[in-house]
């Protein structure tokens, strides 16, 4: 699905930035970062939204709401207005938002209070949505280093493979898998997958997105390779393992931050979409897709269950999408040849 | 590089992808243990002896590699390939649903492109005043709308809470209608899934213009062109949007492959329109090896085939750049 | 399984095809607005839609409810249900056979007299023969359907359904009589109702050994009404069939003179459809997010219909801590069925009985398990087997995930550690019945396929019918005594004496406590207004020869 480039804003630049990127630019960056306001006030968003789904969501339900996010009450009542009314009615209606301590965003069709069950969901999605970037990261460095260093077959070996899951219609096999999956569980060998872990989705979506942060370093990769820093690095007898780490992997630092940021926005999205499908995270483990699929079903009687997860989600990926544009601008301040996709 | 050696390449790499799809999707059917066709095949109640014929009638007793040929036949060459559920014919039901996904991803495609490209010129021409900004927040919103949510809210908001409001009573609750039999019901089924399944595209098209605006219009050719006395106007349209458009080539092509060959998993079955996503949906829901194969393999060979036509027009469009 | 629907997108549709309705099940709901509406009339276009194709137009392979909506009205067994609602509607009564059978051999015969003159529709325009009816049956093992379960019982069937040569052996039929006979391996009293169910109707002899719903050659009807066109995805168009000539008053001639249907509305564009006078009938179900909006604006045209149905939480005797009977009994006790039914929109009434009361008077409901957490906890704890893990399976779509979230709470609350699996519906039916799936507590919908008390005790309750894949006895459940009182009321001919046995067996099962059953859904329907003779029928569903349209 078009995942693919549309929802990676901006790729950042191909070229390489200046050799020998040092604590100074880092500075220089964050400097520049910290004047620009609609970054700074994304990151202050998305710091709170992560504040609030992590150690803020215990305490919300220690003092405020007095029930956590799995607690079910199909038959108890609430207080409203002075009267009692049962937090899921005889048809199944759950009640609605409220402004009161208990059921703020009102019930689901199980009685839980979907505040804290959003809460809890964020958990989930910005667990899902970092551990998948982390992976995808890495494993596109593991790939893209060696290629754009050895050039050549090696090269033409990670490229082809790049091509190949570039190719592939994303989303079908994401779902395709994920499917298989959770029905048997992964088990092969000592790797045991339950299948109701939170590893599947991770994996997946890791895998799946591991070309669009692959292909742009390969390309700095490849042009640092051709610098006289790195030259003079190997004329001086340092291993490739060494040069890769000492010298490259500082120099493609920056692209790989702005590309982490923006593809954690990307992951929390595709979390939702595989959840949404079915797919994704298993449906004891509230996430922000997983509340969406089992709202959509009583969207008319109980919108704000499919509604509220899906806000959360989006100002979640707009800061991160604005925190990245903003990172992007900051480290890279001449801003040369924003080219988009490939 | 010359014509037939591009399009050779293309080829072999096409047929590179398709080989490795189908055998990844055919491997994970059968290594990892899910439903067994010959089981859903015998109904509620299966002799030993109907499943042992149901295994030996459709070759699955036979090993996997016989399996995945004679698949493979089936499905290039007789082209009679048969669901596992209710045994259905897999091709004529994926020829029926093509026109569906197309109406609906051209029709996106032609609204992401024209609004993203005039956003992103208003936004560009406009930098740093209010238009811009609105712009700006309105393309980070839509780069991150989850779409499938955005078009659950839409029919919920517009056919259920507002459908009495003379504005949105026109608007169906889902469905589709061949352009064939009615253009204007065609439009009013497919206005709703075209703005769901554009708006990511839309405000990422607008960013990129945007920012290859700004970036040309530094340019010394078009900064000469101004001092030559050319009007700003003259020189956006005939100098500065060319060139900012040719970045925007490849990336539509990339995106209406991804689109016609995967992002309509997420649109279609939420309108209840029966194209190629809603029967990817519903073979995934089934784990229906057959129908599965044949939409990954046309969802791979769209992308790969739309990606090379995308590569020959920016060729066309910038003479420097040689595709290899 | 006869699936509840069509495969329509399961997991992503709001359609819950589990909708159901709140008023008592049992009424028969359905007949309210022929009452009102005076004589039918003759005559009109029925528009109907239906979301996702038919499973088959052909009876040999059809086993989904909205096929066999579609077969009632175009084709005829040797026998069939009595075209009426509730109780009434699971009488039996001869169709193509001239009379009710003669069974001798002590119950290992039935012999029947076929009617002269019923025709096969064009293109075949012959007569029927009891030699079809004996092809028709063979056939069904030629293309391995999903019915052959039912006829294995036919002496040389075996035989027949290993080498598919030579025909089965225990079916004689005679054209020049008239008569076929059909000889069983032992005494069943069942074989009555598997001759009426669309599997046993008559396809001519000479029928292709393939699915034959998009082949309009062979796509013959002996019944009022044939299909004179199907495009996949697309549409189906019903006439009237030429040859038919009304036979006896439980095959009707039909009021309507055509019914045009399309594939693919979604259920909520077809509610907005009938709202607005487009459509007369859906095949589906009101989704549950709709139904409470629908009945307080169109009162008159909610229909809800008790289906012949059990809705359980299967609980695996095989496995700890169900091998305990204490452990089965307390999560009968601390499952409050109220809670569960909200989950289900309260469409349905809640049970603790197997045999859903809609199948006759004979089965009254009974209370073996009142809410009772205190007494649960106890037998819990004298069990000694808190703290074990216990995973709860369920399919995804909804709201059935929801209803596996609430049984995983009771667990948590008895001491257990709950966890819940969901399946893709498309492959949970035969994940759930092969013993390598492996369920502890498993969601089970159960339509009925013959309203009988066998289908519900024996198919899924006895011990001899435990099995490594397509195992129906879901929860292994096996007593002997009790597999022994089942194979003796399965030889029992149909009547009371053995529906007691039935209700007997219902109660001593239930002590024993292998399921948690908790719903008997209904079915509720939204129809145009003037739309009339809505008869619902446990086994064919509504039958298009009862509607008519009102001017």
């Amino acid at each position: 699905m078009s995942v693919q480039a549309p929802q990676l804003p901006i790729l950042p630049d191909v070229t390489p930035a200046e050799p020998g990127v040092d604590v100074g630019t880092w500075r220089a960056a964050w400097r520049r970062l910290r004047h620009n306001r609609a970054a700074m006030a994304a990151g202050i968003v998305f710091l709170g939204i992560v504040l609030w789904c992590g150690p803020l969501a215990p305490l919300w339900v220690h003092f405020v709401s007095h029930r956590g996010p799995n607690v079910q009450n199909l038959l108890g009542t609430i207080s409203v207005g002075g009267h009692r009314v049962p937090v899921v009615s005889a048809q199944g209606t759950p009640i609605g938002p409220g402004l009161r301590g208990q059921y703020l965003l009102g019930a689901d069709s199980n009685g839980r209070d979907l505040f804290v069950r959003v809460l809890y969901g964020g958990r989930t999605s910005l667990t899902v949505g970092i551990a998948s970037a982390l992976l995808c990261t890495f494993l596109a460095l593991l790939l893209a280093l060696p290629a754009g260093y050895y050039r050549g077959a090696v090269d033409r070996g990670v490229s082809g493979l790049m091509d190949l899951i570039w190719s592939f219609p994303v989303y079908l096999l994401a779902v395709a898998i994920s499917a298989t999956l959770i029905v048997g569980g992964l088990d092969i060998g000592p790797i045991k997958i339950s299948s109701s872990s939170l590893l599947i989705p991770i994996f997946v979506i890791a895998v799946v997105f591991i070309p669009y942060i692959a292909r742009p370093i390969r390309g700095e990769v490849l042009a640092l390779r051709e610098r006289e820093f790195v030259e003079a690095a190997i004329a001086h007898g340092a291993g490739p393992l060494r040069v890769m780490a000492r010298e490259i992997l500082p120099n493609v630092a920056a692209t790989t931050l702005v590309m982490f940021t923006l593809i954690i926005a990307n992951n929390i999205l595709v979390e939702a979409a595989l959840s949404f499908l079915g797919v994704g995270v298993s449906v004891l483990t509230p996430s922000w897709g997983n509340i969406i699929q089992e709202g959509y079903g009583t969207i008319v009687t109980a919108p704000w269950q499919t509604i509220a997860p899906g806000i959360a989600i989006m100002l979640t990926a707009i800061s991160l999408n604005v925190l990245g544009d903003g990172l992007r601008d900051a480290l890279d301040p001449h801003g040369s040849g924003r080219t988009g996709g490939r | 590089m010359s014509a037939w050696r591009f399009w050779l390449r293309r080829l072999v790499s096409l047929i590179a992808v398709l080989f490795a799809l189908s055998v990844i999707v055919f491997v994970i059917f059968n290594v990892i243990p899910g439903g067994d066709p010959a089981l859903r095949m015998a109904g509620r109640h299966p002799t030993p002896q109907l499943i042992a014929n149901i295994r030996h009638d459709w070759g699955l007793d036979k090993p996997l590699w016989t399996q995945y040929l004679d698949m493979m036949n089936r499905l290039l060459i007789k082209r009679n390939l048969i669901s596992y559920q209710n045994q259905t014919e897999v091709i004529p039901t994926i020829v029926r649903a093509i026109p569906k996904t197309l109406s609906l991803a051209i029709g996106a495609a032609v609204i992401w492109l024209g609004f993203g490209v005039l956003f992103g010129v208003l936004s560009g021409l406009n930098q740093g005043k209010w238009v811009d900004r609105i712009l700006t927040v309105l393309a980070m919103a839509g780069i991150s709308t989850p779409i499938f949510w955005l078009g659950a809210v839409l029919l919920y908001l517009l056919t259920f809470v507002w459908h009495s409001f003379f504005l949105f009573s026109w608007i169906p609750s889902g469905g589709y209608v061949p352009l064939t039999v009615s253009p204007l019901q065609w439009a009013e089924h497919l206005i709703l899934p075209w703005i769901c399944l554009s708006v990511v595209s839309m405000g990422f098209y607008s960013r990129v213009v945007r920012s290859s605006l700004l970036e040309v219009q530094s340019a010394d050719y078009v900064r000469t062109a101004r001092a030559m006395g050319l009007s700003r106007r003259r020189v956006l349209l005939r100098h500065t949007l060319r060139t900012a458009l040719i970045p925007l080539t490849s990336l539509f092509a990339l995106d209406f492959g991804a689109a016609v060959g995967g992002t309509v998993i997420l649109i279609e079955p939420v309108f209840g329109i029966n194209g190629v996503g809603a029967y990817a949906q519903q073979a995934v829901s089934q784990l229906d090896l057959p129908p599965l194969m044949a939409l990954t393999l046309y969802g791979g060979f769209f992308i790969v085939l739309v990606n090379a036509v995308g590569d020959v027009i920016f060729t066309r469009l910038d003479p420097r750049i040689v595709v290899g | 399984m006869r699936t509840a629907g069509p495969a329509l997108a399961a997991a992503l549709s709001a359609i819950a095809l589990v909708a159901c309705g709140g008023s008592s099940a049992g009424s028969g709901g359905g007949q309210s607005s022929t009452a009102s509406a005076g004589q039918p009339v003759n005559g009109g276009t029925l528009t109907a839609a239906i979301p996702a194709n038919p499973d088959h137009l052909d009876p040999g392979l059809s086993y989904a409810t909205e096929g066999w909506e579609l077969l009632e009205a175009t084709n005829d067994g040797l026998l069939r249900f009595k075209p009426e609602a509730g109780p009434a509607g699971a009488q039996i009564v001869p169709d193509l056979a001239t009379a009710m059978p003669k069974v001798s051999d002590g119950g290992r015969t039935y012999t029947f007299h076929m009617r002269a003159n019923v025709k096969f529709s064009p293109p075949v325009n012959r007569d029927v023969e009891p030699s079809d009816i004996k092809f028709s049956i063979e056939r069904l093992f030629r293309i391995n359907s999903g019915g052959v379960g039912f006829y294995t019982g036919i002496a040389g069937a075996d035989r027949y359904e290993k080498t598919r040569k030579g025909g089965i052996s225990g079916i004689v039929a005679d054209d020049k009589t008239h008569t076929i006979a059909f000889h069983l391996t032992k005494p069943d009293g069942t074989f009555l109702e598997y001759m009426a169910i669309p599997f046993a109707f008559a396809v001519p002899a000479g029928t292709p050994n393939r699915d034959i719903s998009t082949v309009a050659k062979w796509r013959v009807a002996t019944g009022p009404y044939m299909f004179s066109q199907y495009t996949p995805s697309q549409s189906i168009t019903i006439v009237r069939n030429p040859n038919f000539h009304q036979w006896t008053k439980y095959t009707p001639n039909g009021h309507l003179d055509k019914i045009q249907i399309t594939i693919g509305n979604s259920p909520e564009d077809a509610m907005n459809e009938i709202a607005d006078g487009q459509l007369d009938w859906y095949f589906e179900a009101v989704p549950p997010d709709r139904l409470a909006q629908l009945r307080a604006r169109y009162p008159s045209q909610v229909h809800v219909y008790p289906r012949n149905d059990i809705t359980y939480f299967l609980l695996n005797t095989r496995k700890p801590p169900f091998t305990n009977l204490k452990v089965r009994q307390a999560i009968n006790y601390a499952t409050d069925r109220t809670a569960l039914v909200k989950i289900f929109g309260g469409q349905g009434t809640p049970t603790e009985n197997i045999i859903p009361p809609s199948l006759g008077a004979a089965y009254k409901r009974q209370w073996p398990y009142p809410y009772d957490l205190a007494k649960a906890k106890q037998l819990v704890a004298e069990s000694g087997t808190k703290g074990m893990t216990v995973n709860v399976w369920s399919h995804s779509t909804d709201p059935v995930p929801k209803a596996a979230q609430y049984m995983a709470s009771v667990l948590d609350t008895l001491g257990y550690k709950a966890t819940v699996k969901t399946l893709s519906e498309g492959v949970y039916w035969d994940t759930i019945s092969t013993q390598a799936g492996d369920p502890q507590v498993a969601f089970v919908q159960f339509d009925q396929d013959y309203p009988e008390g066998q289908d519900f005790i024996d198919v899924q309750l006895n011990g001899e019918r435990i099995t490594n894949v397509g195992n129906q006895n879901t929860s292994n459940f096996d007593d002997p005594a009790i597999n022994r009182q089942i194979d003796a009321a399965r030889a029992m001919p149909l009547g009371a004496a053995r529906d007691a046995q039935w209700v007997k067996l219902d109660r001593e099962i239930m002590a024993q406590a292998p399921w948690v059953p908790f719903l008997n859904r209904t079915l509720p329907k939204f129809d145009a207004p003037n739309l009339h003779g809505l008869v619902f029928n446990g086994t064919y569903y509504e039958m298009f020869p009862e509607m008519w349209l009102s001017k």
